[in-house]
């Protein structure tokens, strides 16, 4: 306690002495001082409304079980429902089923009927197309008959023209060949036997003209002249 | 009868009456220009140039005897000359005997102009008017060809 005495009087003093220290040291009381009360008044208000709260918690926990209890008296009144609808479903669907199997059956029936009548009406339009087809193929190869004999009669008829014409144009051919060539024999023949009779005259003119020159005096000479002079006059060649 | 005349008159041929128109020319020439040479003339030529006749030669004077001659050879060149192809070569002497029978059958003073061509082998052709008429054995021969072959041809055979 001395101690506690001695220390409390150094401090009292110190604090005197130090104003700025004193002051703080006052606010830091203060500032304690509230802070302890703000303190207490918090726990005060914290336990009032933990209080509060467990009296809602209650109420509402009541509330809650209560809610429980009516959702399974709901749920059971709702399952008992569904067990009947599902019941009632269940025959329904059954029912359904019998009346579908026997349209379906009904429906299978007609259909047989339907696909034998058309496999019937089918068979019988093969069997009549086929009998068209055997038609068409006699009348075809009848036709093709007619064609191909006709075409050969035609092909025979040309040939033979052909043929006929060919050997026309041969034959005028080789004959205007043979005309062209006795032609130009005939020519070459012509042109030498002209050729021969030239040279006869030449050779009879030549003769003459040695022969004469040598018997022909000069008055017969001049006295063939006159005549031509005469001649010449009788003819008025010379006016 | 005008001087071409009177030359005409005595000479037949074209070569003639060039060759005397140049003598007449030489001729007066040497008597109005140069008298003191002394005349070369062939005997033939004197004898024609003496059978003129006096006023023919006494026509020509140193004044007109240059456009006399040049009148003459126009003239000869406008003449009508009759041409003649002999198959023998002739002299003068011949051409003119040809040219004066010429003359006498024809009754007209023809000029000639006389050619030589052998291949006539006789007679003559004649050209007047740039036509040609052949009276030669030549033509004679040509006329005759086929006949001629003929008789050829039979000794042929």
């Amino acid at each position: 306690m001395t101690f506690e005495f001695v220390t409390i009087e150094v401090m009292s003093a110190y604090l005197l002495e130090n104003p700025v220290v004193l002051i703080f040291t006052i606010f830091a009381t203060v500032a304690v001082f509230l802070y302890l009360r703000e303190y207490n008044l918090r726990k005060k208000f914290e336990s009032a409304d933990q209080k509060t709260l467990d009296e809602f918690r209650q109420k509402g926990l009541e509330a809650f079980h209560q809610s429980i209890k009516k959702s399974q008296n709901i749920l059971g009144e709702a399952e008992l429902e569904g067990v009947k609808v599902v019941a009632d479903t269940r025959f329904a669907t059954s029912k359904m089923e019998q009346d579908y199997e026997k349209n379906l059956q009904a429906i299978v029936a007609q259909s047989q009927q339907a696909i034998t009548a058309a496999q019937n009406q089918f068979l019988e339009f093969i069997q009549s197309l086929q009998l068209k087809s055997r038609q068409f193929e006699d009348i075809s190869l009848k036709k093709g008959e007619e064609r191909i004999n006709r075409m050969f009669g035609t092909l025979e008829s040309n040939l033979s023209d052909f043929l006929v014409s060919s050997e026309q144009k041969t034959l005028s051919s080789i004959e205007l060949e043979l005309k062209a060539a006795r032609n130009l024999i005939e020519n070459y023949k012509e042109q030498q036997l002209k050729l021969i009779d030239e040279n006869i005259i030449a050779m009879m003119e030549q003769t003459l003209n040695i022969v004469l020159a040598k018997k022909l005096s000069l008055k017969d000479q001049i006295d063939l002249v006159y005549e031509a002079l005469e001649r010449a006059k009788l003819e008025k060649f010379v006016v | 009868m005008d001087t071409l005349s009177i030359l005409l008159q005595t000479t037949c041929s074209l070569l003639s009456l060039k060759y005397r128109l140049r003598i007449l020319r030489s001729h007066f020439n040497q008597i109005f220009f140069s008298p003191a040479e002394s005349e070369q003339l062939t005997p033939d030529d004197l004898a024609w140039l003496n059978s003129l006749p006096k006023p023919f030669l006494e026509q020509f004077n140193q004044n007109n005897l240059s456009q006399i001659m040049t009148d003459l050879e126009n003239n000869i060149s406008k003449l009508q000359v009759l041409i003649l192809y002999l198959p023998f070569e002739v002299n003068d002497r011949i051409v003119e005997q040809i040219g004066q029978k010429t003359r006498i059958i024809f009754s007209q003073l023809l000029l000639l102009d006389i050619k030589y061509d052998p291949s006539l082998i006789a007679g003559c052709a004649l050209v007047w008017k740039g036509i040609l008429r052949d009276y030669s054995l030549k033509a004679k021969i040509e006329q005759e060809k086929a006949q001629i072959l003929e008789s050829f041809k039979k000794y042929l055979r």
